[in-house]
């Protein structure tokens, strides 16, 4: 993935917004390709997300506190991601839900407060310098991004999965 | 002897070799045990086979022929980390609900055959309750699973996290999880005896109303306590169970005599299991187990169990608790069930509410016991019998309408009132259905009555 995201703000969230909400479980064993899920993005919930998503390019989801809470499902992730949503700028992240996101290459960021980022808004994400440029009506200004080095050299890096089969060859070496 | 550790950095400790504390990097964590169900099994399962196949060709190319792969006629085997450390469960909607559901369901028992997986089958229960029955997790282990109420199994001293499906897949070629943060934890200390008609969900919904859905972030939630530690398994796996829904890391009790009560339980039903039950009861082998009394806690509560009342989550979180008697609301589906309480104690909380009663007419009463396990003992026990003759509708073992899709799906305008973990709007059907969490003592009063009523009233009669 490129240090550098960029794109517009077309939907803002308020907190708690859990992973059913982003996708729900009726349609989670119904493919095993990812892509399928974009289609059920928020149908329950924000019935216009797939609409708004798909009639613009390099959208930019912004929310409150404690995005992608309660169940483990990564289809929450592909949901987002294969509906042209280039990041998720947020208050916080549980755990699970961030580390879905940087396993499939999908830039979540973490910033203090969200309340003067506006719909609209262009967003500017650098992960080298770990901070986001808003530019809306009423100018530019910056906010720092929270994320360890460990998280943000493997979300630029493209993932785990390198580490992964380097381990997995070694081992596989080692044991015959 | 390693002091000033939570239960947690002890069993990290013990999975890395070193003595480690809270916040510290660990660049590889190896786990214990790994346990899918039907959700993620078979894109992990596709996926293990695309993103390795080429590392075990070039091994197998390396090592002459050594390694052979698993489904494209023999040619190169694909192997997971280790057989006997994974199991497989199918538990969210089966019997299979749909073609899809069940082509996944075969798919997972073609590849568990051919890796001498354990497979366990259609029935035999929720996935968190069948690890724990069958002592395949065991106290102290470090153990993932594809699932966020994988925090269940903390209730007999087994650190356990939910992962999505890539942290699965990887897991399951390597036994191992990457670049783990050693969570800090909050500590739920409880005091004292419930009051009768309360219990371990009513305890757990007055913590989550406290502390709101995002309240235990980042962090593990220990409960402790005298009240915890009189407090059954099954009250213990409630109280676990929900650490999720405060995003908790995951939830964890300290194990004790009550745990090895359940522990030879196990093995009186699995002899073949008592040598390596036994050396875990074993109490040295349990103290390294447990927090130390110097150990350093982030955030602490203290809880009088006495002043709880019984509790209802109202629509749409479960932290938008009340105590019963402001919620008179109607319902029309109640649901005792899932892996919070649809165990023996929390069936038999509910069958003696509804001994000699009738389901109130405009209500569907779904009973879905936990496991196989809860499900024969319930039927030898003539609780299944007291549902049936209430006028409840008796399910085969899995998650039941918890997960909105089979067995129970809500349609706008339903009321339901039900004993699992989320009440998310949508959670379980349609997003204009109202969903209630309680116990199941209170979700028996409430299924005569046909609207949320104090269990209080039942039990003291």
């Amino acid at each position: 993935m490129n240090s550098r995201v960029s794109g517009k703000v077309r939907v803002k969230f308020g907190d708690d917004i859990n992973t059913d909400y982003i996708i729900p479980a009726y349609i989670l064993q119904e493919a095993w390709d990812k892509k399928f899920f974009a289609d059920y993005a928020f149908e329950r919930y924000n019935p216009d997300f797939v609409k708004i998503c798909r009639s613009n390019k390099d959208n930019i989801v912004v929310a409150g506190k404690n995005f992608g809470c309660g169940s483990s499902r990564e289809q929450a992730v592909y949901a987002i991601q294969y509906n042209g949503v280039n990041a998720v700028v947020a208050e916080s992240f549980p755990d699970i839900f961030f580390r879905n996101s940087i396993n499939n290459s999908f830039c979540v960021v973490k910033v203090e407060d969200v309340s003067d980022i506006s719909l609209g808004d262009r967003l500017e994400i650098d992960l080298e310098k770990l901070v986001v440029t808003v530019d809306g009506p009423d100018g530019r200004f910056q906010k720092q991004i929270t994320m360890n080095e460990e998280e943000r050299d493997l979300l630029v890096s493209g993932g785990r999965l390198g580490k992964v089969k380097e381990r997995l060859k070694e081992r596989l070496l080692a044991t015959n | 002897m390693v002091n000033n550790q939570t239960i947690v950095e002890k069993i990290v400790s013990r999975a890395v070799g070193k003595t480690v504390h809270a916040g510290e990097h660990i660049e590889v964590l190896p786990v214990d045990k790994l346990y899918f169900n039907e959700v993620i099994a078979p894109p992990a399962i596709i996926n293990f086979q695309e993103d390795f196949k080429s590392v075990f060709s070039e091994a197998q190319q390396k090592n002459s022929g050594e390694i052979s792969v698993w489904g494209e006629g023999g040619k190169t085997k694909l192997k997971v980390f280790d057989p006997a450390r994974v199991c497989f469960i199918p538990d969210h909607t089966v019997p299979s609900c749909s073609v899809k559901v069940a082509q996944g369901v075969n798919l997972m028992r073609q590849f568990a055959a051919d890796q001498g997986i354990k497979m366990y089958k259609e029935g035999d229960g929720i996935e968190h309750t069948v690890v724990t029955e069958e002592g395949f997790v065991r106290p102290g282990e470090v153990v993932v699973a594809t699932d966020s109420h994988t925090d269940t199994v903390g209730a007999i001293g087994a650190l356990g996290f939910g992962i999505g499906t890539t942290e699965a897949e990887y897991a399951l070629a390597t036994g191992e999880i990457y670049d783990f943060f050693i969570p800090e934890t909050y500590k739920f200390k409880v005091t004292g005896d419930f009051l009768p008609g309360v219990s371990a969900k009513d305890l757990i919904l007055t913590i989550l109303g406290a502390v709101k859905e995002g309240g235990c972030s980042k962090k593990v939630a220990e409960y402790s306590g005298d009240t915890i530690r009189r407090m059954g398994m099954d009250g213990r796996f409630t109280m676990c169970n929900m650490s999720v829904e405060m995003s908790a890391r995951t939830g964890i009790v300290n194990p004790d005599e009550i745990t090895r009560d359940f522990m030879r339980d196990t093995i009186s039903r699995h002899p073949e299991l008592s040598q390596e039950l036994s050396a875990r009861m074993d109490a040295g082998s349990l103290a390294s187990v447990k927090s130390d009394d110097d150990a350093t806690y982030a955030s602490e509560m203290d809880i009088e169990a006495a002043k709880i009342e019984p509790q209802v989550a109202m629509p749409h979180s479960p932290a938008n608790t009340k105590p019963v008697s402001e919620v008179p609301d109607e319902v029309n589906v109640v649901f005792i069930g899932s892996c919070t309480n649809a165990r023996h104690t929390d069936l038999a909380e509910a069958a003696k509410i509804l001994k000699g009663k009738k389901v109130h007419p405009s209500v569907n009463l779904l009973v879905i016991p936990a496991s196989r396990l809860v499900y024969n003992w319930a039927m030898s026990e003539g609780i299944l019998k007291i549902f049936a003759d209430a006028g409840a509708n008796i399910e085969s073992s899995n998650c039941g309408p918890c997960f909105g899709k089979h067995m129970g799906v809500l349609s706008p305008g339903d009321r339901c009132l039900s004993t699992s973990n989320r009440n998310y709007k949508g959670r379980m059907g349609s997003p204009e259905a109202m969903i209630y969490l309680s116990s199941p003592a209170t979700a028996a009063a409430s299924a005569i009555e046909g609207r949320i009523t104090d269990p209080r009233r039942y039990v003291a009669s």
